[in-house]
């Protein structure tokens, strides 16, 4: 057998999967037309798969199914590190759901792929865009077209193990210089003052771009900036306020420290407050120590529509339908998780509780990650530069250095 | 007996067809399809908009302009080799005592092979929690006997993370190279160790000229099924360090991984990916070779 080396004949010689895949590369082409025939079924893809969330996701898709008319969910679940892969993997395969929640940093490779509905028609003629923060529905517009509806939003903050805190007679910290000297004196034996995760993946870069941004700067002035963040973090090692493991620890990983009481300070998200609230002794959380400026991170899902959907329609209507309060409200709380429109501010649970208040305060400072289509291979330099440092295997000036001229690079890709 | 009939030689291919249908489309089909895309400009954008370009040789140069790339072979070098010696000459030692007779030897025997079969995530994912610094049972070992100079941040160390990925590596081989040459062992004639014992060669000799060099041919499978699985390994790695901290044990493997799925470089990816084949290819060349070699030996040369 002999084929001629082109894609779409190789796609076919491998059967019905691959007639699939070529189905629907050939619809992402099309534009979408809607056959509003009967019921329609929607394919939703998400990474919720942890058990505490099934009650308020069931809730939810029993709400829509009751609400939208002619809708029926069918729902599939992936490993939070798989589902941007598997939705890659699906546009080969032409194996693509209808919707998806996917985490806010996905819109950088997801928007520039064309794998997305542009849904800025229809936004316009909803007219709710003004009630978003700021950051968490800039998230969504990629390229002057809008790709996604926020669907909740974290940041992150400073969580303070306050009887540590009492009993060493430090106050909060609010800048940088505060931190150092606080988590230097909330060190003793086993425990370190400040606990953060600087593992080598997003996660670790989520957890630096804050000081990145404090000291004033960047990605596109890493070499001067990303040079001030690593020399005070690699000072904290220094004098053994943070322990050199957190190269390896996530974030999960830095809460059970704190948890264990074995770091008096964390950095961490509102995520980690259910747990916290089981915890046995009292702490609370303040915005993150500022630098030059005050800034933390933007956390969170989209809701996204695919562009090879035949139900781009009924997928906005399911959209529309999730954003009024009345849904939105129950579901956020039943997530512990924070909205991103302002108007809910003063409903839900974060309306009372303090810890969610403070999240929610910070979420106007929240920068999104929206650097464009190579913003993976940035990140993988800063979170190696981070490494470097943190290890003592290279300065803050030269690991800073070395990475601008990744980040660069990558960036300049566009 | 003569040639078989045609009829007989038809229904032989009939037999051959399903294995060959199946190679065609498991092992063919996707390789052929990743040599179609590593000379084409592909990333996620290109592969949905159907505008992918062919390039040439333009993504086996970027790779080969990589220093990340050449790193990764250097890593993927000193894992396999540090692998493979530790591995066989365990291995070994182990098999030449499990080929003498003592109480609980099958037993023992299959206790070790234990940890040949569990999944490597699983395996992985132990030694991780093992060699944590401030948590993992060694470090606490070492502080128990008195030996806390020895504890260590294993895994988060770039200087030694190598190192701990090796070690778990060995743990996981060591039981599989040891059952190849207790079989191995088992083939040569008892008869010839008893003669020279006669003749009044010592146990080393013994060792040295007799049992090594007949069991060469077993050594050198042995080695090349270790290389072939070591220079590809990818989940025990990606389960202890992730290629961390910072590139200390980006294998070739992880780097592959990386390029496909975390950059979308596709091409590129499929350049790499070819690039991994290499070595294990070469292995297998030069096995098959020194095979038929051997077939044509005259008899006695080989066991």
């Amino acid at each position: 057998m002999s084929y001629p080396l082109d894609r779409r004949s190789f796609l076919r010689a491998s059967g019905a999967t691959a007639a699939a895949a070529a189905l629907g590369a050939g619809a992402a082409l099309t534009s979408c037309s809607s056959d509003t025939s009967g019921p329609v079924t929607l394919k939703w893809w998400d990474y919720f798969t942890l058990d505490n969330f099934q009650p308020g996701m069931n809730r939810l898709i029993k709400d829509i199914e009751a609400g939208v008319p002619d809708v029926r969910i069918e729902r599939r679940t992936f490993p939070f590190a798989e589902l941007e892969r598997q939705i890659t993997l699906g546009a080969i395969s032409g194996d693509l759901p209808d919707l998806a929640i996917v985490d806010n940093v996905a819109m950088n490779t997801l928007g520039s792929s064309r794998l997305l509905a542009d849904l800025t028609a229809r936004v316009k003629k909803w007219g709710q865009a003004d009630q978003y923060y700021k950051g968490p529905w800039e998230g969504c517009q990629v390229g002057g077209k809008t790709l996604g509806i926020p669907n909740n939003s974290n940041c992150l903050a400073l969580y303070c193990n306050t009887r540590m805190l009492k009993a060493a007679d430090v106050e909060p910290p609010t800048t940088w210089d505060e931190l150092a000297s606080a988590a230097q004196k909330l060190t003793s034996g086993d425990r370190y003052g400040l606990a953060l995760s600087a593992i080598n993946t997003e996660e670790g870069v989520f957890q630096f771009l804050p000081f990145l941004w404090q000291a004033g700067g960047d990605l596109d002035t890493f070499s001067t900036y990303g040079a001030t963040a690593l020399t005070f973090l690699d000072e904290l090692i220094a004098k053994g306020s943070l322990s050199e493991q957190c190269v390896g620890w996530t974030q999960q990983d830095v809460n059970t420290r704190f948890l264990n009481q074995r770091a008096a300070l964390q950095i961490n998200g509102p995520w980690q407050i259910p747990t916290l609230k089981k915890a046995d002794f009292d702490w609370n959380v303040v915005a993150l120590p500022r630098d030059k400026e005050a800034a933390t991170c933007l956390g969170g899902e989209n809701w996204v529509a695919m562009a090879n959907s035949k139900h781009v329609d009924k997928v906005w209507e399911v959209l529309e339908y999730t954003q009024r309060p009345s849904v939105l409200v129950p579901y956020l709380v039943a997530f512990g998780e924070l909205p991103a429109r302002k108007d809910l501010a003063d409903r839900g649970s974060w309306a009372s509780d303090p810890a969610l208040r403070l999240f929610l305060s910070q979420l106007p400072l929240a920068r999104p990650r929206q650097y464009g289509a190579h913003y993976a291979e940035a990140s993988q330099a800063v979170a190696e530069a981070e490494q470097a440092v943190l290890t003592g295997s290279a300065s803050p000036s030269a690991a800073a250095r070395t990475a601008a001229g990744k980040i660069d690079k990558a960036l300049g890709e566009q | 007996m003569n040639q078989p009939s045609a009829r007989r030689r038809r229904t032989g291919y009939l037999f051959c067809l399903p294995g060959m249908a199946f190679l065609a489309l498991f092992l063919a089909y996707p390789l052929l399809y990743n040599v179609w895309t590593s000379v084409h400009d592909l990333d996620l954008g290109q592969l949905l908009g159907g505008a992918e370009r062919f390039n040439g040789l333009d993504n086996y140069r970027s790779v080969a302009d990589d220093p990340a790339f050449w790193h990764s072979v250097r890593l993927s070098l000193v894992f396999t080799c540090g692998s493979l010696l530790l591995q066989f000459t365990i291995g070994f030692a182990l098999a030449l005592l499990f080929a003498r007779p003592f109480p609980l030897n099958g037993l023992m025997r299959s206790l070790l092979l234990i940890a040949w079969l569990l999944p490597p995530v699983v395996s992985g994912t132990l030694f991780r929690w093992m060699l944590d610094a401030e948590s993992g049972a060694y470090n606490a070992l070492f502080q128990a006997v008195g030996l806390s100079g020895l504890s260590h941040d294993w895994l988060t160390d770039p200087s030694t993370s190598m190192a701990g990925v090796v070690f778990a590596n060995v743990w996981v081989g060591v039981p599989f190279n040891m059952l190849l040459l207790l079989v191995g062992l088992h083939t040569i004639d008892p008869e010839l160790h008893e003669a020279a014992a006669i003749d009044g060669a010592s146990a080393w000799q013994r060792l040295r000229h007799i049992t090594l060099p007949l069991m060469r041919p077993v050594s050198v499978t042995v080695l090349l099924l270790g290389l072939l699985y070591t220079f590809k390994v990818f989940d025990l790695v990606f389960v202890m360090t992730g290629g961390g901290p910072v590139d200390a044990t980006r294998v070739l493997s992880l780097y592959v991984y990386e390029v496909f799925f975390t950059f979308f470089r596709f091409g590129q990816g499929a350049a790499a990916g070819l690039l991994l084949l290499v070595v294990p290819l070469l292995a297998g060349v030069w096995y098959v070779r020194r095979l038929r070699r051997e077939d044509e030996a005259p008899a006695g040369g080989a066991v």
